[in-house]
């Protein structure tokens, strides 16, 4: 639909679709020479000091430029640089001037003219950036994203000082019109991912993006698989380091997580310090967490088939130990473990909802309930106790949350086929979760990459971290080997 | 996705329904067997008596160890034609399933040993996968059910505090394994270690302490052809290259104070002792000695000295052995693996020998040389003076 020339028409226009809408307002004055204009916008969504400055009072108080016919198109004077602002447009279609108001500009209205002028004065209250908490680093930056998307952007662009950085914009959701940024630096990010990526934000037809993680389950390849094929990361060091490695980024307005694709089983198990401290003693931590990754999902398994289908395979000493500590436990030794961890993951699930006040009373009830008293009355037995706690342990050493959540599925499905087939069963488990984790891809990407399929060259980042400059390839004094 | 459950799903019916081993046991269903002991029941039959842990009576590390006021095992016995109907009887006598994969300790008894074909009764523990063949095998002299009920004063049972004094004292060749490989090798005999309850201590209580006193030599046939005591034991083992260390005294000459060495990195070598006679042999032994206590006038800082005590250790040690060797020899049994040296140097030579070794090895011409390194002398050079 186009404007109408009446400014008495516009106005009921806008005052009809905006009915009830309480924080919008329209301002009507007139300019001396008894030209009607009124302005238009949402209240709270505008720099009001910048508005009062920089358009009303040129407008109201102001003498007109000389020279210039009042009759002559005012919003033409308008544009022709006599408002002090950045970003001023023209827009007859009123489908697209409700849009601008509803994002936050200013549109100006004049009597007799069929378009309006809009001025982007958008400002609101926004989150400052702060620490990131989900991925804290002992060493490297302290900035997260926020809620803003332009934030998010610049924090990106401030690292990587190169036009080859692009951001491709797209708006999904019919109601929340969320804008979207595809991030990438051309030339080193691939054309087939980025195609796939641009189709598959195209696609999506959804009332609503509330966060990134909608877009995270629209484009995933395989929803049904354990395995997450996006990375979400707060911490835009990352994002520009995983840019550079010549992956995308997209970034959601509204949500402080941006999402890293195509990613590797293995980028999951990484943390930004393994970076940022020196690669021998992140050899170390790195071998620690891949052991404990393990431990996370096979140690209550590896406990039952031990204990119960293969003792003889447990040294004496330790088995006549563990026999001792079960001597009065009433149920099978499966049984108990599923028990434990059924209880493990309902503390911290209690323990995640909780509000910071009430968490202490989760920890003591759960280290008192179960630590003690239920070995105390023989229920539970100790060797079990620490099995549990070990690999609850072990599943907060993976050092991103959503990395680890697979592992704590698998822990359930390995425990409940050994319990029934003994190792036998155990191997079948992995074997399974092996096939199923060579078959898996994150957006053409094999994910066990480049382990499977086997690539030398690309291992340097994987086991051990080689130095910076070995990875890549050159000599210490920046020569390329 | 459809078709990977499918898959899976399939697959998995077919692994619980093929397999079918749902045959887990809970550890208290499980009687641990920590040693058996086998004697001599008349008949022909065997008693066997297993040791069994008792672990709601094992106190744990928590409440500090050491053995509690009631007994931690109990011994149960039955008999039998062989091992295996013996220990089915057992197995009826108790509430748990009999788990011998944990045993460290098979004793049998010199009456068995005497009265039974021991290489008949030894097919089970041999071939039944579920015996742990890294059980040490020992004799001992007596009854071996009444050496598994004996109480330990420093363990919680006594089988692994038997294991323990063997494995510590350096006599750790004495695994089932071993003792089959001894057996069905040709030219080596088996040698056991052979214990013996000390009675002397004046306890009231069953606590006994159990005494190395030496190793039985069993012939071909696994029939004892005599005892080592302690210090000619030490010395047979040494040459028949299955030593690891040992202490050893000696009085300097004309009785003037002792010295005390530990020697470590035992060998022995065996070689013909002129290129074709092939009846004689020359065994030479090596080892590492460390002087650790002198209580003679020697000054040990001296070069000359030390150049002495090597040639009279030398002296001294090949003068020991070869008695200790002509007294085995006589016996018959070569425990040495003298025949084992002929069988692989001298294959043609041994066809000959073989079908009679016990009696063959009496005609050999061995002759002993020793070689002891002297490494240390420890921290002093003389003696302390007042």
């Amino acid at each position: 639909m186009i404007l109408s020339a009446s400014i008495g028409e516009n106005e009921a226009y806008l005052r009809e679709q905006f009915h009830h809408c309480s924080d919008f307002i329209i301002r009507s004055f007139k300019l001396k020479d008894d030209t009607l204009l009124f302005i238009a916008y949402l209240d709270g969504m505008i720099r009001v000091q910048s508005v009062e400055e920089n358009i009303l009072k040129p407008l109201i108080m102001g003498e007109l430029p000389d020279g210039l016919d009042r009759l002559q198109s005012l919003t033409e004077m308008i544009r022709s640089n006599w408002l002090p602002l950045t970003n001023v447009q023209t827009d007859d279609n009123t489908e697209k001037l409700l849009q601008h108001i509803l994002q936050g500009s200013l549109a100006v209205f004049v009597e007799g003219e069929a378009s309006a002028l809009i001025a982007q004065v958008q400002d609101f209250e926004t989150r400052s950036i702060q620490e990131p908490k989900k991925e804290a680093a002992l060493r490297g930056s302290k900035e997260s994203f926020v809620e803003s998307l332009r934030t998010n952007t610049t924090m990106i662009r401030r690292r990587i000082i190169h036009k080859d950085l692009k951001l491709e914009s797209f708006t999904v959701g019919k109601y929340t019109q969320t804008d979207v940024a595809l991030v990438y630096v051309q030339g080193l990010a691939e054309e087939t991912v980025m195609t796939q990526v641009r189709e598959k934000i195209n696609n999506i037809e959804t009332e609503a993006i509330i966060d990134s993680a909608y877009i995270e389950e629209w484009i995933e390849g395989n929803s049904f698989s354990l395995f997450s094929q996006v990375q979400n990361t707060e911490r835009p060091d990352i994002v520009a380091a995983s840019l550079l490695e010549g992956k995308v980024a997209i970034l959601t307005n509204g949500s402080p997580f941006a999402l890293i694709l195509p990613i590797t089983f293995w980028s999951g198990l990484q943390s930004a310090d393994d970076y940022f401290e020196r690669f021998i003693y992140v050899i170390l931590t790195r071998s620690i967490r891949y052991m404990m990754t393990f431990i996370s999902f096979a140690l209550p398994a590896i406990y039952v088939a031990l204990s119960t289908f293969h003792p003889e395979m447990v040294p004496s000493y330790l088995m006549i130990g563990i026999s001792t500590a079960r001597e009065s436990s009433p149920f099978p030794t499966v049984i108990e473990v599923f028990l434990m961890l059924f209880v493990f993951d309902a503390l911290q699930e209690a323990g995640v909802h909780l509000p910071n006040q009430l968490g202490p009373v989760v920890s003591i009830l759960g280290a008192l309930v179960i630590g003690q008293a239920a070995v105390e009355a023989g229920i539970i037995s100790t060797p079990i106790i620490i099995v549990v706690s070990l690999t609850g342990v072990a599943a907060y050493s993976i050092p991103r949350y959503s990395s680890s959540l697979p592992f704590r599925i698998i822990r359930y499905l390995l425990l409940f086929i050994t319990g029934l087939l003994g190792f036998v069963g155990f191997a079948f488990g992995i074997i399974f979760l092996m096939i199923h984790m060579v078959m898996l891809e994150s957006f053409g990407r094999p994910f066990m990459y480049p382990i499977a399929p086997f690539d030398g060259k690309r291992i340097k980042d994987i086991l051990i971290r080689y130095p910076i400059w070995i990875q890549n390839g050159r000599n210490k004094k920046g020569q390329k080997k | 996705m459809r078709r990977f459950l499918r898959m899976a799903g399939l697959s998995f019916i077919l692994l619980i329904t093929s397999a079918g081993c749902t045959d887990f046991v809970e550890p208290n269903q499980l009687a641990f067997v920590i040693g058996s002991g086998i004697d001599y029941a008349g008949d022909g039959m065997i008693e066997i008596s297993h040791q069994i842990a008792i672990p709601s009576k094992l106190s744990g590390s928590s409440q500090g160890g050491g053995p509690s006021d009631s007994e931690s095992f109990i011994v149960v016995s039955a008999k039998g034609r062989n091992v295996f109907e013996a220990n089915e009887k057992v197995q009826r006598k108790i509430s748990r399933r009999l788990m011998t994969s944990h045993r460290t300790l098979v004793v049998i008894s010199d009456e068995l040993a005497e009265k039974m074909d021991l290489n008949k009764m030894f097919d089970k523990l041999n071939r039944d996968p579920a015996n742990n063949q890294r059980d040490l095998l020992i004799m001992i002299k007596g009854s071996a059910k009444e050496f598994m009920k004996i109480k330990h004063p420093l363990e919680q049972l006594s089988s692994i505090a038997t294991n323990k004094e063997l494995l510590i004292n350096g006599w750790n060749h004495y695994s089932i394994r071993q003792f089959m490989i001894d057996y069905a090798a040709e030219g080596t005999r088996a040698v056991l270690p052979f214990l013996q309850i000390d009675n002397n201590r004046e306890e009231k209580d069953k606590v006994h302490l159990v005494l190395l006193s030496g190793y039985a030599v069993l012939n071909k046939q696994l029939k004892i052809k005599g005892i080592l005591n302690d210090s000619e034991g030490d010395r047979a083992v040494w040459m028949a290259g299955r030593g690891t260390f040992q202490p050893l005294t000696i009085p300097w000459k004309e009785g003037n104070g002792r010295l005390s060495f530990r020697l470590t990195h035992l060998e022995r070598q065996i070689h013909l002792a002129n290129g074709k006679n092939h009846g004689n042999i020359q065994m030479t032994v090596k080892a590492q000695a460390y002087l650790l206590d002198n209580t003679t006038e020697l000054d040990m800082s001296n070069v000359n000295n030390m150049v002495m005590v090597k040639k009279y250790l030398d002296e001294r040690i090949q003068k020991d052995m070869q008695v200790t060797f002509n007294s085995i020899q006589q016996w018959g049994p070569d425990i040495f693996g003298i025949g084992e040296y002929y069988h692989r140097k001298h294959p043609y030579w041994w066809k000959s020998q073989r079908d009679d070794w016990d009696e063959n090895f009496k005609k050999i011409n061995v002759s002993i040389k020793a070689n002891i390194l002297l490494r240390s002398t420890g921290t002093s050079g003389g003696q302390l003076n007042d």
